[in-house]
Parts: structure tokens; sequence; C-alpha cells
């Protein structure tokens, strides 16, 4: 019985291994990395059919008459899509806000991500960082609502206003209001992606540059940002992408008046419960955001959302 | 920073604009929710806790709040260790088609939410699990997976693969190798992931507004419900209370890994 004197954990550790070595024997070990993926490519996979269901649904025209898709494949749908100038124009108040939001989030996200690489003081980055993190934790539903108490009629703007003896004003319910809301939401992510590809310029870039005369506007557009550029690609696309598909805040702060493309794509299967539209609506989204994050990419680089894998 | 006094002024200027913007609705609603009158105004009219209390007596808010926390805690029992293994997989070894894998664990970013959301719930109606409420914390843990993934793959990217062939030159095996060196070595990205995850579900409205109906509403979709009818100040309570999750969840980070961890660059 001399094994006795070994640890409990090392002879459950053996077995562990032996059985290990049973279930996946040696010669299996190619199929490790796939046993490992197995998992979340299942999981990822119910997305991928439930997906499939909606390009079936897409090519099958509602029969007005028993309100059920009919049998018949065709692209009665997307027909529909182009004809109706109501889509073109949901179609393009969604990319103007695209492209507004990127623009204000990135434009303020570089001067915030900078400071906390840059400053000095140990208790500014925590602060900087905590008032970063605490709203990126809490959810668009929440952060809308506290946009509400803002904006409303009774809110803090129009308190403000009264009590100066201004006239008060309706902001709720605007497509500015949208965009705001939007740009508040996107902030952390557009800085959390900005802030890996500043730390990775040296310091003494800017110091050089500076030293050779360069005042800092001109350091900043020919050294900083030049070598921000991965960061900056990926922030931007981010950012695009999940305005491009944002539901809450056009319905909550826009209150009806500046839908987005999800708003359209929501109506048309509980409003006018026609899923057959709105699977074709989906469709136009999936692919008008790949082709748009597509050509930034072949035009600009993946940035800093390239995937690396083992060398 | 250094710099002359324009620069300074400049930046620091649009950080306080952004300060402001990121935290003005929070304090707001702080602010609103200890008022005693009937409506939210600002300035809140007196001071009082009579929100808080008659939130607490609504049983429709603390099913709802029930019924996220059993949702988030599924979607992060499944996303850790699918997420980990998953991402352990795609670092450390040599795959076949690894960026066609690769794209393919990204599509729950790539395909909008709205999308993601209709499609599941087409799918659970057509295997009859809709309706229920695991499928809910499922769907979660499927749509932010790639937060998982990405979390423990920088944990991955750090560990020196010499660690590892060490502990198997001493004689390790393969598992004990896995579960002393490998994991331990991880274990920073997989506590953020987690924590993450946990977080993203607790507060995911998009998905769950369409994978629940009245009998199993979570509290994202029943706030949202509430904010199109009528606004009444329970409504700030339950918002504070996700603005304390947040905090806590912001202190848990910075204590177990630091939140300079996202400071590193790639």
């Amino acid at each position: 019985m001399s094994h006795m004197k070994y640890p409990i954990s090392w002879r459950l550790l053996d077995a562990l291994e032996a059985a290990a070595a049973v279930l996946w024997p040696a010669r299996m070990r190619r199929l490790t990395a796939w046993a490992l993926l197995a998992p979340a490519l299942f999981l990822v996979g119910v997305l991928v059919i439930g997906l499939g269901y909606m390009v079936e649904y897409s090519l099958h025209e509602l029969d007005l008459s028993t309100y059920r898709l009919k049998e018949a494949y065709s692209l009665t749908n997307y027909q529909t899509i182009l004809d109706r100038p109501v889509y073109a124009r949901v179609l393009g108040r969604t990319l103007l806000g695209a492209v507004l939001v990127t623009a204000i989030s990135v434009a303020l996200a570089f001067p915030y991500a900078y400071a906390i690489v840059r400053t000095p003081s140990a208790m500014v980055r925590k602060a900087l960082l905590v008032a970063l993190f605490l709203p990126f934790f809490i959810g668009q539903v929440v952060r809308a609502y506290g946009w509400l108490i803002v904006l409303g009629r009774e809110g803090l703007v129009n308190s403000a206003l009264a009590g100066m003896g201004l006239p008060t004003v309706d902001l709720l319910f605007t497509y500015p209001a949208v965009i705001f809301g939007l740009v508040q939401y996107m902030l952390p992510f557009a800085i959390l992606l900005l802030v890996p590809a500043l730390a990775a310029i040296p310091e003494d870039m800017e110091l050089a540059s500076e030293s050779l005369g360069a005042r800092w506007t001109s350091t900043f557009r020919h050294v900083v940002i030049p070598m921000a550029k991965p960061g900056l690609i990926g922030a931007s696309v981010v950012v695009f992408t999940l305005t491009l598909t944002d539901f809450a805040m056009p319905e909550i702060l826009g209150g009806g008046t500046s839908d987005f493309i999800a708003s359209a794509i929501y109506d048309s299967f509980f409003q006018i419960s026609n899923p057959g539209l709105g699977a074709a609506l989906s469709m136009v989204l999936v692919t008008l955001g790949s082709l748009i994050v597509a050509g930034v990419f072949l035009v600009a680089g993946t940035g800093t959302l390239g995937v690396r894998g083992a060398k | 920073m250094r710099g002359s006094l324009s620069k300074r002024i400049a930046i620091w200027g649009l950080v306080w604009v952004s300060l402001i913007t990121l935290s003005l609705p929070t304090l707001i609603v702080i602010g609103a929710s200890f008022t005693a009158g009937e409506i939210i105004r600002f300035p809140p009219e007196g001071f009082s806790l009579r929100w808080y209390g008659e939130l607490w007596q609504l049983d429709s808010f603390k099913a709802a709040l029930a019924r996220t926390f059993y949702v988030s805690a599924i979607c992060t029992a499944v996303s850790l260790p699918v997420g980990t293994l998953a991402a352990i997989a795609t670092v450390r070894y040599r795959i076949r088609f690894r960026n066609a894998v690769q794209v393919y664990l990204l599509l729950p970013f790539t395909i909008p939410l709205v999308v993601s959301g209709i499609s599941m719930m087409i799918f659970f109606g057509e295997i009859r699990i809709l309706g229920q409420l695991w499928p809910v914390g499922v769907a979660l843990c499927i749509i932010n997976l790639p937060f998982m993934i990405w979390s423990v793959s920088a944990s991955v990217n750090a560990i020196d693969p010499e660690i590892e062939n060490a502990a198997m030159n001493c004689g390790a095996p393969p598992l004990q190798t896995f579960l002393t060196v490998t994991l331990p070595a991880v274990m920073p990205g997989v506590i953020t992931g987690g924590l993450l995850m946990f977080i993203l579900a607790f507060n995911e409205f998009l998905v769950s507004l369409f994978l629940t109906d009245s009998r199993t509403v979570t509290l994202p979709v029943q706030i949202y419900n509430s904010i199109r009818s009528v606004i009444t100040p329970d409504l700030a309570a339950v918002s504070v209370l996700y603005i304390a999750i947040a905090l806590i969840a912001v202190f848990l980070l910075d204590r177990l890994v630091g939140l300079d961890i996202f400071l590193r660059s790639k």
C-alpha cells in the first residue's frame, strides 16, 4: 500500500488523467482543437439556423387573404422595399445618423483616451476609467430613461431655461435627441477601442516632434493621429455598425418620429404582421452593414479589430 | 500630460464635455429617484424614499428581478466553459480554416441584434421552447459570446508557451498541465469575461424583448414597456438599482483584475 502516502488530490488527478487517456487517446490529439471549439460552434449554430429561417421567410410574399406567407418563392418583398419611398427615407435617416454618431463619438473619444493614456496622475486615470466604465455597465434602456428626465418637458434643461426666464423647448422626440443619446451610448465603446492604440505610441515620439519645433496641433496631425489609425478604424467601425442597427435610442428618444431600420423591421413583424417583409428588411440591413464594414477594411485595413492567431 | 497651455485647455475641455455627457443621466436618475412628488420633474419635489418603498411592494418588479438574475446566471454559467475553451483553441492550436472559424465565431457581433433576436424567436418557436425562461439565458450567451472569447484570448496571448512546455518536460500529463498551468494563467481573462457576460445579460433588452412574454418578462424589458406608457418615479428607483449593480461590477473588476487591463496595447 505504498501509494497510500500520496495526497488524495494526486490520485484524483491520476484517475482523471487515465479517464482522459481512455476517452481521448493520443491519436485523437489532432482533433483536440475542434473538440474545444465544438460547444461554441454549436451555440453560434443556433443563431445561424435562425438566420436560415429569416432568409427563407424573406423569399415568401404575404397572402393577404389568410395572413400567412405564400408557398411560392418570390422576390416580391425586396421589390416592395425598393418601391416604397418610406424605406429609402428610413434607410437614409439611419445612415446619416450612423455617420454623425461615429464622427462625434470618435472626436470626443480621442481626447478622452489620450488623457487616460498620458495623464501623469494615477488618481485622475482611475477617475476617468470609473466614469467610463460606469455607464458602460448600465444598459441602454436605463440610460435612455436618464435622458428622458434631462430633456423632458419638465426636465433639467427646460427647468433651467424657465429659471432664466427663457421659453421652454421641445427637445424630446426629435432627431437631435436620438443622435445625442446614441453618442452617449457609443462613447465608452469608442474610448475603449482607442485607448490601446494610443497606449502603443511612445511619448518620446511626441517629444521628438515637439523638440523639432512642431506645435502640438501639428504633432497631433502628423504624428499622433496617423499612428493611432488602427484604433480610429476599429472604433469607427464598431460605433458605426452598432448605431446602424440600434433600436432602443431611436425608439425611446425619437418617440416614433425618427425610426431607424431596426424599428422598421420590428414594425413589419409585430405591427403590420408581415414577417416576409420584415425578414427582407433584415437581410437588407445585414448586407448593408457587411458591405460597408468590408469596404472600410479593404480601403483602410482591419485596424485593431484584426484577429491574431498562433504563430 | 506635457505640452502647452492651449493643448491642455483643448484636451481637458473636451474631456469635461465627455465626462458630463457620460455621467449626467446617471446623476439625474439618482436625484429623481428620491422625489416625494407624483411625477418625474427636475428639480425633484422634496426628499423621500417612498418610491423605493412602493417598488418593494410591487410583486411584478420582484418577479422580473428574480427572472433577470436567473437568465443572467444561465448566460454566465454557459459562457464560462464554452468561451474559455474556444479562446484557448483559437489562440493555442493550429487549426485548419482558422479565419473561417474566427469569422463564424464573430457572427453574433456582425449580425444586428434586432435580426438575431427575431431569428432566434422564430427558431425557438419552431422547436417549441419559446415562452420558457432558460432559452433566453442561452440566447443572451450566444449574442455576447465574442466578448467572452475576446477577454480570454487576451490572457491566452499573454502566456509564454514555454511555461506549458516546462510543465510537460517535468512530467506533467496533458490534463494536469491544462488544469494547473494553462487555466490559472488565463484566469484574469475568465473573470473579466464572466463579469462582462453577467452584466451584459442583466442589462440586455432587445433580444429579450423578442424572447419573453408577459409571464417571462425580464427587468430591462419591463422598464422599456413602462417608459412607453407612463413615466412614474418608481422607474428611477429601478434605474438606481442598475446603477448600484454597475458600481459593484466596476469595483469588482478593479479589485480582481484592475481597470488598467484595458489600457494595455496589444
